[in-house]
């Protein structure tokens, strides 16, 4: 009873708190998460390769500090407090990354909320990093496989080893929020040059960019020119993936570092049977990569959550116990971060907002529709009876999709039986008054009796001992 | 007649105010002596609620104290059996909360400032010097005042009822003894002078009695068959007819007041007995009155073939209405009562509570001492006499006895008729033995033992009745002429019931005086060691856990939880919901991977279980065990097997034979986690089953440590979160843990599961 009413409290200063934010974040970082970026890179050459691509993070205001791997300073937490609040993992030329970037502290630092990107390339994947991405249902192919694909390959700069693939661009889908398929772009083309990774079952793990069907990851050692054995092939191999933990820490596996280089943003393509030179679109990947993994967009709070009784004047709103057989509304509040603002949520339109009205299993599970809009947020609302059955319900949105966080909100009620003065009243039942009519005769029937008896006299010398006791 | 001096004195018209006086100080002091030898509790320990249901009806009481009447009758409970909830109102006796709470109002308005607590702690004292009370009015309508005032000793005193009403056992019984030997003289008293208003204060009592205790059943049919009893001895009178039509109709009406019995007494089986004979007293009524104007010859032959169709067609209606459903079978229990096996079959729940074994014959000694003989010879008295209400007695004998053998808290119900019939026999004793009438009776020394014994005004009356069994067969000769006999046999009742009281005193002292929530230990030297490990750890849960968490444990201990740490439990010891305790039992005895999802599903935040095998207590959970498992093989009987958990041996152990599924059970995990870091390598020993457990100690991956108690009794684990980024737990343990997952080579792709697309 008290945690609904502390929960629609934190959830009002949460939105202050995000007031607050919106200001700071005009001066700072768009990153919801924070501004601290580590890049874990070796040599100054490296970073020189990527300067386009850590400008644009600089530009939106990111604090970038630089660190090689092994280093000894580096270290993620200060007295168990995040020190940084995303890091860019860039493949390490070494044997590996140092003791302060274990799989382990890189865990622990998700479990903080913190995000993660992480580059890996065909020639130096450490054993930490596969270690890592094992337990994350990502498995990397064995050193030196890469990726190729004999019928989308740019001519121009892989004509032989067919190792620079033409990814297109991911698709808009009509059921999941799109963050990766920005239609202002003047190109449709991603090149990539690295390796791709499989993907288990689990539902935290989302691709984002996935390979062509008739690509493949193969050992670039053996000597045969085409792949005997291939590692993996088609639409099984993912070129960058997603894992949103469940505190909604964002942990991205690009197979590729390249992509993001210089080199790569400036690439111009021509694609097998084209005659067209076409600029690639990798520029705006990495930001909407980069963005999302940084929770720039994707990003869907909950303002607020009220319910109450649909007939009442004044019902008080998130009450603590309502009856069976009351009719009640839920409305949700939800706003979606996009780059810099607050805006209304809208759900995709073969995908659906869904109240569950539960205990152990949800006795409802209702459409939740927009009702109204706010300048940063929409109103989802649905109404319903409750069900005869008394118990701890809870009303649950347990929205989950991919590419956005977690909405799993359980607000919990007790719904109580009827009270002995609200059942509807004898007289107003209709098939009751045959019963009450049957009462007032036999209560009429004996006062007449007993008066009758009072009054008669009895007669004199009828009497027959009666009074025998 | 005589006019020896006491005797005149006695009779004297002035001294009726003396032994007015003298009957009422003795009442007070018997009052007396039942309420301070049940403070032992309170004096060794502190003023604190006992055991388990207690704790309930005290949490109810506090509701009741804090929101008023109307909301406590429609008190809806969401901090128990988390997520259904109970409907507290609806499904408890009210009688004992109101009682208290009526107590509390007063004692405010007479601007006592009490403490709801001492009032529900000192309630059952209190209400204990009541019975004595009403025991004496009751014996007193069997007999005389002198065995009413010998009953209410022993009734004050008795180990059986003591032991349901030290202070702090705060329980339905506490009050319930009193109304039930109350409802009893009404009920005896209505019969005697046959009017109304008694049935009516009978039946206004036994409202009461339903208000206060589920063993209401027990005056529900005794009263029918006593007046059943009666007729069919050929004792039908008007006072029956008045006493018993009274009694039922009001009674009836006003039990079906108690939200909890409702419709009941119209539709169980168990009421039907007092509807059977409500129907029956109409029709013999009606005979009777037809004999006044058939002749007997035709008279005979009517009765007769009425009383066939009547029985046969009732009978057929009963059968009838049964079938049909309108009228609820015969209860579980009821059947436990006749059939001690068929608990343990059936109905594991009711099985597995200690207090519904059958009894022990020691206990009946143990419980009652010397009155366990005297009964036979009091109930022998009543037969000797019979009149109506010495019928109740009999009947009354036989049924509690019966029961009382069948289930132990059923000997509560006995004791009070044991007292009742032991009182009797020994008053008549008494009367015989301590008689002055005799021509060369040493009056000096009689009258000083009977001061001891009785109250001094007793043996004149009882003389000129002089009905009782041992005048009879002497034929003309009266009273007992030597005296010497006279002065051994007094003299031994006096050093036996000296010794009653010697054994009531030791037996309240060292065995029903225990709160059990506190247990006490003598060290080697005779101090006292207090063992408060239950306290300490429900302090724990309130004070840091927070306030919605939601505790699992075994049901014993959910009244506990609630009373003592203020947190929402799954079960308790309500046990209305046996697939929820099937559900807990599930969990319990499950692998972790089982009963994670269980738990996850009922929002438990914190598994509490009991673990003696530090200390040698006893009382478990691993001991319990088999019952949670039986219970939850009851309802998942293809998951949960009860002979899994038995080694090939047919034995139930835990050291390292133990059965693969018992090592893996939650509980056998919780009870050991980190038990063997106590004990040097590979010597840890279960105190309580005296077995070396394995080195190596179980592992668990969903639950962490959150509280162990001193002692270990009580140790609580926090349910972990679901892992963060999606691995099942014991995964993600071994990878904290810095083991490696296998790598996977090129040779094991073959079997790498294709992500579905």
């Amino acid at each position: 009873m008290r945690f609904a009413t502390n929960r629609a409290m934190t959830s009002r200063l949460y939105t202050i708190a995000c007031a607050f934010g919106l200001f700071a974040s005009l001066a700072s970082a768009a990153s919801l998460t924070g501004p601290r970026l580590l890049v874990v890179l070796e040599g100054q050459d490296e970073k020189a390769n990527y300067s386009q691509f850590f400008g644009d993070l600089e530009e939106r205001g990111y604090q970038l500090k630089f660190e090689s791997p092994k280093s000894e300073s580096l270290s993620l937490f200060t007295h168990g407090e995040r020190e940084y609040d995303n890091v860019i993992l860039f493949p390490p030329k070494s044997k590996g990354y140092g003791p302060n970037l274990t799989p382990q502290l890189l865990l622990q630092f998700a479990n903080q909320a913190g995000n993660l990107l992480l580059l890996t390339s065909p020639s130096s994947t450490p054993e930490q990093t596969r270690e890592f991405a094992r337990e994350l249902e990502i498995s990397l192919p064995p050193r030196d496989f890469s990726l190729v694909d004999h019928f989308n390959y740019d001519t121009l700069s892989a004509p032989s080893k067919h190792d620079v693939v033409l990814v297109p661009r991911p698709k808009a889908s009509s059921s999941t929020q799109n963050y990766f398929s920005d239609s202002d772009s003047k190109s449709d083309v991603i090149a990539f040059r690295g390796v791709g990774h499989t993907l288990g079952n689990g539902p935290l793990l989302n691709p984002i960019l996935t390979a062509g069907r008739t690509s493949y990851a193969y050992d670039t050692k053996e000597d045969a020119t085409y792949a005997e054995d291939p590692w993996s092939v088609g639409s099984q191999l993912h070129l960058v993936s997603a894992l949103q933990a469940r505190n909604n820490a964002r942990i991205t596996v690009s197979g590729s570092a390249e992509i993001f280089s210089d080199e790569f943003f400036g690439m111009k393509v021509k694609a097998q049977g084209s005659n067209k030179k076409v600029e690639v679109a990798n520029r705006v990947f990495a930001k909407e990569v980069t963005g999302w993994t940084f929770k720039e967009t994707g990003v869907v709070k909950v303002v607020g959550i009220r319910h109450y009784l649909t007939s009442g004047v004044d019902a008080p709103i998130n009450p603590s116990m309502y009856r069976i057989k009351n009719h009640v509304t839920f409305e949700i509040e939800l706003s979606e971060y996009s780059n810099d603002q607050w805006n209304p949520y809208l759900v995709p339109s073969d995908d659906a907002l869904q109240l569950e009205f539960t205990m152990l299993d949800p006795y409802y599970r209702l459409p939740l529709l927009p009702s109204t809009f706010s300048l940063n947020s929409t109103t989802f609302t649905t109404s319903f009876k409750i069900p005869d059955q008394h118990g701890v319900f809870a009303f649950r949105v347990n929205y989950k999709r991919p590419f956005i966080t977690n909405v799993d909100e359980k607000y919990t009620v007790t719904v109580r039986h009827f009270a002995h003065d609200e059942y509807t009243r004898s007289w107003d039942i209709s098939g009751a008054w045959v019963w009450m009519a049957g009462i007032a005769v036999t209560v009429a029937g004996w006062v007449a009796f007993c008066a009758v008896w009072l009054w008669s006299a009895p007669v004199a010398g009828k009497s027959k001992g009666k009074k025998s006791q | 007649m005589s006019s020896t001096g006491v005797q005149s004195i006695l009779k004297e018209e002035s001294t009726r105010n003396i032994r007015q006086l003298l009957k009422v100080v003795i009442l007070f002091t018997i009052a007396g002596a039942a309420v301070s030898s049940r403070l032992f509790s309170v004096i060794r320990f502190e003023s604190i609620i006992h055991e388990f249901d207690p704790w309930f009806n005290f949490r109810a009481s506090k509701y009741l104290v804090k929101n008023g009447l109307y909301n406590f009758w429609d008190w809806f409970d969401d901090r128990t059996w988390h997520p259904l909830g109970r409907v507290t109102g609806g499904t408890l006796y009210p009688g004992l909360m109101v009682t208290s709470g009526v107590i509390y109002h007063v004692l405010r308005f007479l601007t006592f400032p009490v403490d709801i607590r001492n009032v529900c702690v000192l309630l059952a004292p209190a209400f204990s010097g009541l019975t004595a009370y009403a025991t004496y009015l009751f014996t007193k309508e069997m007999k005389d005042e002198s065995a009413g005032l010998l009953a209410a000793a022993f009734i004050g005193i008795a180990p059986g009822y003591i032991s349901r009403s030290v202070a702090g056992s705060y329980d339905n019984e506490a009050i319930a003894i009193f109304l039930l030997m109350f409802t009893f003289y009404l009920w005896i008293k209505a019969l005697k002078v046959g009017s109304a208003y008694w049935g009516a204060l009978c039946a206004l009592f036994y409202f009461y009695m339903v208000a206060a205790w589920g063993g209401y059943v027990f005056i529900t049919n005794m009263i029918p068959l006593h007046a059943l009893v009666l007729m069919g001895m050929g004792r039908y009178s008007p006072r029956l007819y008045v006493a018993y039509t009274s009694w039922f109709a009001l009674g009836t009406l006003g039990s079906m007041q108690i939200p909890f019995v409702g419709f009941l007494p119209i539709r169980s089986s168990e009421h039907m007995s007092a509807l059977g004979v409500f129907g029956l007293i109409q029709i013999v009524a009606y005979v009777e009155f037809l004999r006044q104007y058939v002749p007997s010859r035709q008279f005979k032959t009517l009765v007769k073939s009425f009383f066939a169709i009547t029985l046969v067609g009732s009978m057929a209606v009963l059968v009838l209405l049964t079938l049909s459903g309108v009228i609820a079978p015969w209860s579980g229990r009821f059947y436990s009562l006749w059939d001690t096996g068929y608990a343990k079959i059936h109905i594991p729940i009711i099985a597995s509570v200690s207090e519904h074994q059958p009894t022990a014959w020691p206990s009946f000694f143990f419980d009652l001492e010397m009155l366990i003989w005297m009964f036979p010879a009091g109930i022998y008295m009543c037969f000797n006499t019979l009149e109506d209400h010495h019928v109740f007695v009999i009947i009354y004998g036989i049924l509690a006895s019966y029961f009382a053998g069948v289930m132990v808290r059923l000997m509560l119900t006995l004791t009070p008729v044991v007292c009742v019939a032991a009182a009797i026999a020994l008053s008549n004793i008494l009367d015989a033995y301590l008689s002055v009438k005799t021509p060369v009776a040493p009056d000096a020394q009689t009258a000083s033992i009977s001061g001891e014994v009785s109250e001094p005004d007793t043996p004149v009356k009882k003389v000129e009745k002089r009905r009782n069994l041992l005048d009879s067969t002497k034929g003309t000769i009266i009273g007992i002429y030597s005296g010497t006999s006279k002065l051994m046999v007094v003299g031994a009742f006096t050093i036996y019931l000296f010794v009653f009281v010697l054994h009531c005193t030791w037996v309240t002292s060292n065995a029903y005086s225990s709160p059990s929530v506190v247990l006490a230990s003598r060290a080697a030297d005779g101090s006292q060691h207090i063992i408060d490990d239950y306290r300490e750890a429900y302090y724990w849960l309130r004070k840091n856990t927070p306030e919605d968490a939601k505790i699992m444990s075994w049901w014993d201990y959910g009244y506990q939880i609630g009373g003592m740490a203020d947190r929402t439990t799954l079960v308790d010891n309500n046990t209305w919901n046996n697939t929820h305790i099937a559900t807990v039992g599930k969990a319990m005895s499950g692998r972790e991977e089982v009963s994670y999802p269980i738990l996850r599903q009922h929002d438990v935040d914190y598994v509490l279980v009991i673990f003696g095998g530090l200390l040698g207590y006893s009382g478990d959970d691993i001991n319990k065990f088999l019952w949670m498992i039986r219970i939850a093989e009851g309802v998942w009987p293809n998951e949960v097997k009860e002979s899994e958990f038995f080694t090939s041996r047919g034995e139930y152990r835990v050291d390292d034979q133990a059965t693969d599924v018992m090592k893996n059970s939650l509980l056998y995990k919780m009870s050991y986690y980190g038990f063997e870091r106590l004990f040097p390598s590979g010597q840890a020993t279960d105190r309580v089953r005296n077995v070396k457990l394995p080195a190596k100690g179980p592992e668990l991956n969903t639950l962490e440590e959150a509280f162990t108690s001193e002692n270990w009794i009580v140790r609580i684990y926090k349910v972990k979160p679901l892992d963060n980024i999606g691995r099942d737990h014991a995964a993600a343990s071994a990878f904290d843990t810095g083991k490696k997952k296998t790598k996977r080579g090129k040779a094991a792709k073959a079997a790498r599961k294709l992500r579905v697309v």
